[in-house]
């Protein structure tokens, strides 16, 4: 064994393109987890876990949008942009609403959690200002339209992920 | 309904004219494993220097330059940072500032506004503008994973990880409100494969059909292969400088004017706005579009439009002086990733009222030669193949693409096209049946670049200098 030798030094494999060699360069697994906060959106994948859908809003009477009377953002926001002043939680008035667009996702990126194919959908709900993206239960067996009505599911309990993937739709 | 503030819709106002003088560009590729990045950049950086039949020798115009402004859309995809940096070094330009920059698939365009702002304040006489991509680094589906981190992490990135499905929902809806055919859509991804096929630059040049495009299988309904453009590695690069200097140069010098624009990442969260008018547009108009919106529980720009090309095309537009594009621009260059977005994109820069963003296609006026009328398109779109047949390194792109645009005014598209040893350079054959695609006197020329689902865009107005 030669002195230069380090332990755990081993070739790393290469392709041929050519003249130029290709070095194949694996990514870490669990020492490269990254340790993300979701902040004062806390409350909104809480809810999530427990079977609600709650969103922030505006009651600031200066600002120049809402007039203190805004409607829910979802995804929600803890300040508002138009005003800058905190808002609010509260709970969805309705979780019923009706698809504004759509789209079928016939193959994901890598590390895509959601079986395919299936319905990724935008929602309408009313009092809500904003359209909420997320997946469709029940794969595609039903071809879906624009307007069509939905409702909104959770995954609760022991089936959270504690990810925005808890709030699913479904066809009524 | 959310309007405008009055200094919100401030026209820039540069304090000197910005010129550019050179460009240089590599050929792309899906996979280009022969080069590292800073040696693709090179490439393009020394026919920059060395072919654009400048007044002074390659290395006396680089003994110019104060500034550089770089682009590069995901750091991932190389696991580089500060990769301007190595670049910067390698094309031998230390200790001179450069700057990088990044918006997603606009990239290129704010890396020209930024260099352009250089020029204009007077913190440089001469800028060098360059982006790059390497995407092949990555398999394509981990590829796909990393542009689907330029979505929302938290509300929108776990559900596809596949870009072109944070893309398609806005596809659908703009198909069902504004009624759109099909076969129009897929006459613009035949135009610019077709297209490509004259330039030595191409990755995918291609003579397609309609109905071959519409058999294809389908990436993100309702969105098929040959509507979507593909990864791509190489790097282009520009060269900016003062009024005074650009003549010294070159006799041939075009006058850049560029803005930006910007929007919501997530979609979904743009909020009904009023439509701020281009020049050729007055509020009847789009009084019936109101009124659409409000049976449809529609909003502007909602799923269907892109505000921040709106907000990009508006400024430009009055800092320029373009009053109705389709009369006032003889070409253009668009963001054409899916062939929708470009559809999209032309009610958004007035090439074509919103609703009537079709009749560009089907008038013919968006070909060289209008097949309609028998006399040459009012304004080719996509000479250079666009992102469809030719390109999107992503940050080079909106370089490129102005790249082409400049050729084009100065009237030397056949010099960048059509000499064989431009091909051979790329290890390619020039085609037997090789088609000039010169405009005839072009004098002022639009390019948009554009990030994703349109949170950022760029339009530029190129017109000639002399």
């Amino acid at each position: 064994m030669s002195d230069n030798t380090q332990p755990g030094m081993k070739p790393q494999k290469i392709d041929q393109a050519g003249d130029a060699w290709i070095l194949h360069m694996p990514r870490f697994g669990a020492e490269g987890t990254h340790f993300h906060t979701y902040g004062l959106l806390t409350p909104y994948f809480k809810g999530l876990t427990e079977g609600k859908l709650l969103g922030t809003a505006c009651v600031n009477p200066k600002c120049p949008i809402t007039k203190g009377k805004g409607e829910l953002w979802i995804p929600p926001r803890a300040d508002c942009p138009d005003c800058h002043q905190p808002m609010p939680w509260h709970e969805v008035p309705t979780t019923q609403g009706y698809i504004y667009t759509f789209t079928m996702v016939e193959r994901g990126g890598t590390g895509l959690e959601v079986t395919c194919p299936y319905y990724q959908v935008d929602v309408k709900l009313d009092g809500v200002c904003t359209i909420i993206k997320s997946w469709l239960a029940g794969g595609i067996t039903t071809p879906i339209k624009i307007g069509d009505k939905v409702r909104a599911r959770f995954r609760t309990g022991a089936d959270a992920t504690n990810t925005n993937l808890d709030l699913y739709w479904e066809l009524i | 309904m959310i309007e405008f503030g009055q200094g919100n819709l401030r026209v820039p106002k540069w304090t000197r004219p910005v010129y550019m003088v050179a460009a240089g560009t590599t050929d792309f590729r899906k996979r280009y494993p022969e080069k590292k990045l800073e040696e693709l950049c090179m490439m393009a950086f020394r026919m920059l220097l060395e072919d654009n039949h400048l007044k002074r020798d390659p290395l006396e115009v680089k003994g110019l330059v104060n500034f550089a402004a770089y682009g590069e859309f995901a750091d991932h995809f190389q696991d580089q940072l500060l990769c301007e940096s190595k670049v910067h070094d390698y094309i031998g330009l230390d200790p001179l500032p450069n700057i990088g920059v990044k918006t997603g698939g606009a990239t290129g365009g704010s890396t020209m506004l930024a260099g352009a702002q250089s020029i204009a304040s007077g913190y440089s006489d001469c800028t060098l503008v360059m982006g790059w991509e390497r995407m092949d680094e990555v398999k394509t589906w981990t590829g796909n994973y990393y542009i689907a981190s330029a979505a929302c992490k938290d509300f929108e990135t776990r559900l596809a990880r596949n870009y072109a499905s944070y893309y398609a929902p806005m596809a659908r809806r703009f198909q069902e409100m504004y009624g759109v055919d099909e076969r129009v859509r897929a006459a613009i991804a035949v135009k610019n494969r077709g297209y490509a096929c004259s330039s030595p630059y191409a990755q995918q040049p291609g003579r397609h059909t309609v109905d071959e495009v519409l058999a294809g299988d389908i990436v993100s309904d309702p969105l098929r292969f040959l509507e979507c453009c593909a990864m791509s590695v190489g790097s282009s690069a520009m060269l900016l400088c003062s009024e005074e200097l650009a003549y010294q140069l070159t006799d041939n010098p075009v006058r850049l004017y560029i803005c930006g624009g910007t929007h919501t990442l997530r979609t979904g969260d743009r909020r009904p706005m009023r439509i701020p008018l281009l020049p050729n547009e007055t509020e009847a108009d789009y009084a019936w579009l109101y009124e659409e919106m409000k049976r449809t529980d529609g909003r502007w720009p909602g799923f269907e439009s892109f505000a921040a090309a709106r907000v990009a095309a508006y400024m430009v537009y009055h800092m320029a002086g373009i009053h109705n594009p389709i009369e006032d621009l003889d070409l253009v260059e668009t963001h054409d990733a899916f062939t929708i977005s470009d559809l999209q994109t032309y009610g958004d820069v007035g090439l074509t009222l919103y609703g009537k963003e079709q009749s560009y296609v089907t008038s013919g006026e968006c070909y060289l030669d209008n097949p309609v009328t028998g006399k040459p398109g009012k304004c080719p779109a996509n000479l250079s193949g666009g992102l469809l047949g030719t390109m999107h390194a992503v940050g080079a792109t909106g370089i490129f693409q102005m790249a082409e645009v400049f050729w084009q005014l100065q009237g030397k598209y056949d010099y960048f096209h059509g000499r064989d040893e431009l091909w051979a350079r790329y290890g390619k054959h020039k085609p037997a049946e090789w088609k000039s695609l010169q405009i005839d006197n072009p004098r002022r020329g639009l390019a948009i670049s554009h990030a994703g689902v349109g949170s950022h865009v760029t339009c530029a107005v190129l017109e000639r200098g002399w």
